[in-house]
């Protein structure tokens, strides 16, 4: 294996990539509602135009299920301090694993459904390049961009948070955390490469960019139990549980992987062309 | 020497017999063609001399090096252009060239640049370097693929329908530089094809296959005589009576005679037209026939490949 090989491809896609605006569009416009958007329209503006007092509301079945040591981190505050905190640690952490999901499904769509779709891959696959190499570019395409802009959401957001908390908490700042800096730099890559693999096998199967990117949304479907797991308290989102999760999908990356190098071969690739 | 040879090339496709035992060589430095109409099986040979796809039965040595066995060094020595272009649309022409050339192993860097340089000018695509191939015409594509396929200097060229989809003008600057392209770099070109001109004019030997199967293989004017037989020879008169008409069908070397009033000319089939030919031109003359033209008609390669093609 050649990196400079796979590195070559990595720059070419990105090319590519960066040049389409199907592509940029969802992985710049969905990171900012997450980062941005949504935590100042749903938790911080409410909560600093709340008066002292303001009732919990639906939020009240969520805390009431958390378990002990989150309830003892909330002892001495405010309702108000409650909502922020509560909301800002615990139940945007799992929309922060949509961001890796979906950027890492677009471009894996792109560079894997995307050349074949654009009959570009015969010309690629002709060169002295080998499988293996060519699969490394096309993975790394895929994770390095949905990493960054995951953590770039991820310092965003803790200075948004941060920005607010530091007037609501009398100068404390929330973020980073523990379990933050788990779910961003430990679940946040293995729950991109779940989705390259899976990416991977869907393209194999599909002709074009369009339908591979339609069928990768079925991985949205853990992620969304996950947030009605927070939302409900059934699942909190502590260090256990996000390394259990680490663990969960590290071994559904190898499942997928190896499944996915199968599928990639050129006379599997070119078989379906002709 | 030989650059490609094939042995018995067979490659199924489920219950579809794409190839079917094909057996052929191409010379060192010839430009050789594989011509069949669509669905003859063009493209699956050149995929597997390529080492894109294997073949199901049968072997090939492509340069010396085996296609089963030293696949990374047939790509290595291979230029191909593909059915498709098979160019990044989103990148300008230069950044596709330069993505291929580093593919193919140009690590230096001014020698990659002097080659893209020197093919894009040869192209004559060197002012639109730096435009997006999206933007590019279907002839201005193509001519970029084909520069693509050369960027590395490939002793062993495979061109795929390379005037296919073009209008007519387009076609013939293909084939023009093709044609130089061939004096001046001397590869071993495989060209696919079903354009009879691309054949006739390019190519120094030719293989007629259809339904995966070598019909016949020859030069172009040794395959019109294989098929269509010898050229008749035509004589156009300034006036035509029966007097030479007689004359000529006397000679015994005229098998038959065909009169053309209207034009005052005749086709006359002959044994051997070459030795026969000073003859019946004097015949004529002794007849007091006053010759204007006298043409030895070959039928086209056209016309030769469509009876082939419809015998088989």
């Amino acid at each position: 294996m050649r990196i400079q090989k796979a590195m070559l491809v990595f720059r070419k896609d990105w090319r590519e990539v960066s040049r389409n605006w199907q592509v940029i569009l969802p992985i710049v416009v969905i990171p900012f509602m997450f980062s941005v958007l949504l935590p100042v329209l749903l938790v911080l503006i409410p909560s600093l135009a709340a008066t002292p007092g303001t009732s919990l509301g639906g939020f009240e079945t969520m805390i009431q299920n958390l378990p002990k040591h989150v309830q003892d981190e909330l002892a001495g505050m405010t309702d108000q301090q409650v909502m922020v905190y509560i909301m800002s640690l615990y139940f945007f952490a799992p929309f922060f694993l949509i961001i890796p999901l979906m950027a890492s499904s677009v471009i894996a769509s792109d560079s894997f459904a995307g050349e074949k779709e654009r009959k570009t891959i015969e010309a690629l696959l002709a060169t002295p390049i080998s499988d293996s190499e060519l699969f490394l570019g096309k993975i790394l395409v895929s994770f390095i961009p949905s990493m960054m802009v995951t953590v770039v959401s991820f310092i965003i957001y803790s200075t948004v948070v941060d920005l607010f908390s530091f007037a609501i908490f009398n100068g404390r700042l929330l973020l980073p955390n523990l379990v933050w800096i788990l779910l961003i730099f430990g679940l946040a890559p293995t729950v991109a490469l779940a989705s390259i693999g899976l990416t991977v096998m869907i393209s194999a199967k599909v002709k074009g960019f369009r339908e591979a990117q339609q069928i990768s949304v079925i991985l949205l479907i853990p992620i969304l139990a996950l947030v009605f797991g927070q939302v409900t308290g059934a699942i909190i989102f502590g260090p256990v549980v996000v390394t259990a999760l680490i663990g969960f999908f590290a071994i559904i990356d190898l499942a997928v992987f190896k499944i996915g190098v199968k599928l990639f071969k050129r006379e599997e690739i070119l078989s379906k062309l002709a | 020497m030989s650059s490609v040879e094939t042995n018995g090339l067979t490659r199924r496709f489920g219950s579809l017999m794409a190839v079917d035992h094909l057996s052929f060589e191409v010379k060192e430095g010839e430009v050789f063609g594989l011509l069949g109409p669509n669905g003859a099986g063009k493209t699956t040979t050149v995929r597997m001399l390529a080492c894109l796809i294997s073949p199901s039965e049968g072997s090939a040595r492509v340069g010396g090096y085996d296609i089963g066995r030293d696949s990374l060094k047939v790509r290595q020595i291979v230029g191909i252009l593909t059915e498709n272009p098979s160019l990044y649309e989103r990148l300008t022409a230069y950044e596709n060239m330069d993505f291929f050339a580093e593919a193919y192993g140009l690590s230096d860097v001014q020698e990659k640049r002097n080659r893209i340089r020197e093919l894009l000018e040869f192209f004559e695509l060197w002012k639109r370097r730096n435009d997006k191939v999206a933007t590019f015409s279907k002839g201005m594509k193509q001519k970029l693929a084909i520069a693509r396929a050369l960027v590395h200097k490939p002793p062993i060229l495979f061109l795929d329908e390379p005037t296919a989809g073009l209008d007519p003008e387009s076609s013939k600057g293909i084939r023009d530089l093709m044609e130089r392209l061939s004096q001046r770099e001397k590869h071993t070109i495989l060209l696919c094809t079903h354009h009879l001109e691309d054949a006739e004019k390019l190519c120094s030997r030719v293989m007629i296959i259809n339904r995966g199967k070598s019909v016949i293989v020859g030069s172009p004017d040794e395959l019109r005589d294989k098929i269509a037989g010898q050229p008749v020879l035509q004589v156009t008169l300034k006036k035509l009576n029966q007097k030479i008409i007689e004359a000529v069908k006397e000679l015994k070397q005229v098998k038959e005679v065909d009169v053309d009033d209207s034009a005052s000319r005749l086709i006359i089939t002959l044994d051997d037209v070459k030795s026969a030919t000073p003859e019946v031109v004097r015949s004529i003359v002794y007849a007091g026939g006053m010759v204007l033209s006298v043409n030895a008609l070959r039928p086209s390669l056209e016309e030769t490949y469509l009876k082939l093609v419809k015998e088989e």
